[in-house]
């Protein structure tokens, strides 16, 4: 029994590190430690509670609900907003008025134009990337082209927010067979065509079907540039279908035809925008199908030669009886100035009371805006004599008087005039 | 007398009317569960899965530009990045990620004429069932949160290292600038938020979807019924729940 005492100084030293051992780990272990698993649970919370930095593009619409439809119909309505603008996250605390931040206006600006490098991340041309996904050699398309200058940006002719101007909906569009181009297996276009090799697999081709459209299309000059999809762009949705877009907006026809400065002058033919279809008090110009309206009827024989203007020299005349049996011909260029914008029912607002005094002051400027209405003489319905006078009035209004008599002039001016002078 | 009787059977009509709509909308707004998410015991319904979809990735790194931004990773490092298969006539392959593919890619490797079949793949931390990062942890910071993600505690974490060396998919690193292991936190702070993650929000292709793989009518599970898909190196037996579309035999 000699060791009793060392016995019981082990065990109290050994009891005496347990318990200091348990006192160390209820001060150290967090307090979460353990709730779920053999980890801190605050730090859970804390991962949670980081600021989103990248927004939604349902975020961006909220202010900006005019790009966001506009970008929504087009083929680039799958790309969100902070591809291309970034993050987003001050520019949208700045502008909902989170000033507690201090953020300066300048921190706050998004970028608005994109490099052409932005582009090329998703377009340039890789065999990696899947063959339906338009892609382009920029050497090529600018040689293609024509366009001069090698560093002019994409979205000097193409908008980022509706870069293909599509007539139809993109999720609207229409499915259509799959339609095969021979370079889809071949490296080049080969000589033959399926139709005269031996054992060549069935395909379909946009002629099997719309040979006549095809055929005129072929004998002009479009053809030799452009295909069938350049304009009804296709995309492949599987092995059998894919979808058509209508692809007419006049946009898209600018995009090789419009006159700029760092593209070659003289092909393809260019016209000055918008002062190609003249007045725009006439036309509206917002049309997109513009182009179609002039040049739709043979549009695949490119059979262009419509004169400037469409009318005749006596047309105002004319256009009574041609309007009242083709009222929808008009209004394929007149949109916005239909017939009441000249014909109107009632009298125009600025005719009242006072109108009689007022007019002859606002007719000596805008004498064509009279006769818009009061067509058949112009003035001299009312005056009888040339309005206003003429410089030599003076020397020669005895005559007129000695004509039509004194009780005209007194229509404007007083029974006392006369006297003034004689 | 008739005209008042008329009156109030309107009357009558119109308040027992008011009085079905008004109880019918609070029995269906009673009938929706909100979901705390701060609450760890809300957070076991959720098992995050992620798709890749390989056959649509293009390859614009705008989902990489993204990541970079949303969790301030330091340069030269990735929590995703986007590679690029390339194969020749002669059976050779090249895979290459120029800087992760922040700034897209700039030419083929090979030939155009050379290369037989290409594409790309994105890449990102798989959350792992069984991870075999947090197991290797000496100080309990990585762990894997109740609707499993695997995550870090910054604090707790001493930047030793044994995770970056345990992940067999190399999607950890060392941030120097603040001394601890890194890596993919699902953008944790978003999907909580009823946002999706930044990569997901920035893919213009719709390569990558995300959601609730407990869920039976979410879209991933939707897809993942009627896809054909597989999962990265799945001999070492970590269970992943990144799932790929269209994938390679050579991409590990």
């Amino acid at each position: 029994m000699k060791d009793k005492k060392h016995i019981i100084i082990l065990f109290s030293i050994v009891l005496g590190l347990l318990i200091i051992g348990f006192a160390v780990r209820l001060f150290l272990q967090p307090s979460s430690y353990g709730k779920f698993g053999n980890y801190r649970w605050d730090a859970n919370k804390e991962i949670q509670m980081k600021p989103v930095l990248n927004q939604n593009s349902h975020t961006c619409a909220e202010c900006h609900n005019d790009i966001y439809q506009l970008h929504e119909k087009d083929a680039h309505y799958n790309v969100p907003c902070v591809d291309c603008h970034g993050a987003g996250n001050v520019h949208v605390a700045y502008y909902k008025g989170d000033s507690l931040k201090g953020i300066t206006k300048e921190q706050a600006f998004l970028e608005k134009e994109y490099k052409l490098e932005g582009c090329l991340y998703c377009h340039r041309k890789l065999k990696a990337r899947p063959s339906d996904f338009p892609q382009i050699n920029q050497e090529e398309h600018y040689k293609f082209l024509r366009v001069t200058d090698s560093k002019t940006k994409c979205i000097e002719c193409h908008s980022p927010h509706e870069p293909v101007f599509l007539l139809t909906d993109v999720k609207k569009s229409r499915i259509h067979p799959v339609v095969y181009r021979c370079t889809e297996c071949h490296d080049k276009k080969p000589e033959k065509g399926p139709k005269e090799v031996e054992n060549h697999p069935t395909i379909f081709e946009c002629k099997d079907c719309h040979s006549k459209v095809v055929e005129d299309f072929n004998s002009k000059p479009h053809s030799k540039y452009m295909d069938c999809r350049t304009c009804h762009l296709y995309h492949k949705e599987n092995e059998t279908t894919g979808r058509i877009y209508k692809n007419g907006n006049a946009k898209f026809c600018l995009l090789c035809h419009e006159k700029k400065s760092f593209k070659d002058e003289k092909y393809p033919p260019k016209i000055e925008w918008p002062s190609h279809i003249g007045n725009s008090k006439i036309i509206a110009k917002s049309d997109e199908k513009i182009c179609l309206n002039c040049h739709m009827d043979k549009v695949h024989q490119m059979d262009l030669k419509v004169k400037e203007n469409p009318h005749e020299v006596n047309w105002i005349k004319n256009h009574k009886t041609f309007a009242a049996e083709n009222k929808a011909v008009c209004q394929r260029c007149h949109t916005v100035n239909n017939c009441s914008s000249c014909h109107m029912k009632t009298k125009p607002a600025s005719h009242k009371d006072e109108w009689r005094k007022q007019h002859p002051k606002f007719a000596a400027n805008n004498k064509s805006s009279c006769q818009t209405c009061h067509m058949k003489d112009g003035c001299s319905s009312c005056h009888k004599v040339e309005m206003p006078h003429p410089k030599d009035f003076g020397d020669t209004h005895k005559d007129v008087v000695a004509i039509k008599g004194k009780t005209l002039c007194f229509n404007c001016h007083k029974q006392e005039f006369c006297d003034e002078c004689h | 007398m008739d005209k008042i009787e008329r009156r109030q059977f309107i009357k009558l009509g119109l308040v027992s009317a008011a009085g079905v709509i008004c109880g019918s909308f609070f029995a269906f707004a009673d009938s929706d569960e909100k979901i705390d998410f701060t609450s760890g015991d809300d957070l076991k319904k959720f098992t995050w899965g992620f798709i890749v979809d390989t056959t649509r990735c293009i390859g614009c790194g705008a989902c990489v530009r993204a990541c970079k931004i949303e969790n301030h990773v330091p340069d030269t490092f990735f929590r995703t990045w986007v590679e690029r298969y390339e194969f020749d006539k002669h059976e050779k392959i090249r895979v290459d990620s120029p800087n992760g593919a922040i700034e897209s890619f700039k030419e083929n490797n090979f030939d155009e004429s050379e290369i037989v079949k290409a594409f790309f793949v994105p890449k990102l931390c798989n959350h792992c069932l069984n991870s075999a990062c947090t197991q290797v942890c000496p100080v309990g910071a990585s762990y894997e949160s109740p609707d499993n993600v695997v995550l870090i505690d910054q604090e707790r974490c001493v930047g030793c290292g044994y995770c970056v060396q345990a992940c067999p998919y190399s999607c950890r690193y060392i941030d120097h600038n603040k001394g601890v292991a890194d890596k993919c936190t699902l953008c944790y702070h978003r999907i909580h938020k009823g946002e999706a993650p930044a990569c997901v929000n920035a893919c213009p292709r719709n390569a990558r979807m995300f959601g609730n793989l407990q869920d039976p009518n979410s879209k991933i599970r939707k897809i993942m019924q009627q896809r054909r898909y597989g999962v990265l190196k799945p001999d070492l037996g970590t269970n992943p729940k990144c799932y790929y579309i269209g994938l390679d035999k050579e991409v590990k």
